[in-house]
């Protein structure tokens, strides 16, 4: 028989226990049976937490996504500039994966079942970098900082970069990034960003911490 | 809700550009002065509030008026 644990304790640990298998199997692959079988009680348990499966799997991936506080922090504590706070902004996404790349699994399975829902929180996540950057790009354009350049392109440019690399790097294992971490990936990425739309760092903005470029 | 002294259209614009714009707002402006931001972005409620806990400034007050949200802040 299970061990009697408090409410707190208990909701965390059907927590851990699902955020495993749905990462796993998917939102369709688990049943609500066998999360209660894993955590040995009965599925009437769970429901006393969360009145669904999908109830679950909602607070499932508040849990592990980063939160929006996070962005406030990061623009909060910037110089304001385009390189410094999206350089910000994309360490907070790539520290919340680095934390629990089970989330990365999550994002894969979501996109092969095709929810409505999970699709669209996933999309909200990358929200913060389309909108930023192509707002920005432009702003810089208007001011004649860079040369014109298509934003909406450029900030799906960013998010297919930085996916590629988290998927090779975390799911994948490739070798290509094997001898950088996740941050020199992301100082990489976002240098290479910068050259391929014009756009010089101002003097105030923390240099890019360079590394060797994967092949 | 209570006059300002700036104002700051930040509809159609989704985190973390409000709270981008009114940082830069509020560090052009003098203590005590208020800042009223305009937004549709229904996050942005939770964002000022964190923000205004971050900077230190005051959230003087938070209205909704159909899809659009209005914040009046008050630099510390």
């Amino acid at each position: 028989m299970a061990k009697r644990l408090k409410a707190t304790e208990r909701k965390a640990t059907i927590l851990a226990v699902a955020k495993v298998l749905f990462s796993d199997k998917g939102y369709h692959g688990v049943s609500v049976d066998e999360i209660a079988r894993r955590l040995g009680v009965s599925p009437a348990i769970l429901y006393r937490h969360f009145t669904s499966k999908e109830a679950l799997y909602e607070e499932v991936l508040n849990d592990i996504a980063c939160k929006r506080e996070s962005y406030v922090d990061a623009v909060v504590k910037s110089d304001g500039s385009f390189a410094d706070v999206l350089r910000k902004i994309t360490r907070i996404y790539i520290e919340s994966v680095s934390r629990d790349p089970d989330y990365l699994r999550m994002e894969m399975q979501s996109a092969l079942e095709g929810s409505d829902a999970t699709r669209q929180f996933f999309e909200n996540r990358w929200r913060p970098f389309t909108d930023f950057i192509e707002f920005s790009l432009k702003e810089l354009s208007a001011n004649n900082s860079i040369e014109p350049v298509n934003g909406r392109l450029a900030a799906m440019a960013f998010q297919g970069m930085v996916r590629e690399a988290l998927y090779s790097k975390c799911i994948y294992r490739s070798p290509r990034y094997h001898d950088l971490d996740l941050f020199e990936i992301s100082d990489y990425l976002i240098g290479l960003f910068f050259n391929a739309v014009g756009y010089t760092e101002p003097e105030s903005s923390p240099a890019s911490l360079g590394g060797t470029a994967p092949g | 809700m209570s006059n300002f002294d700036m104002e700051l259209d930040a509809r159609g614009l989704n985190c973390p550009l409000p709270i981008l714009r009114a940082k830069k707002s509020i560090n052009s402006m003098t203590a005590g002065q208020v800042l009223r931001i305009i937004a549709t972005d229904p996050g942005s409620v939770k964002d000022f509030e964190a923000f205004c806990k971050q900077t230190g400034n005051e959230l003087l007050g938070t209205t909704q008026d159909g899809a659009e949200y209005q914040f009046n802040i008050r630099k510390s």
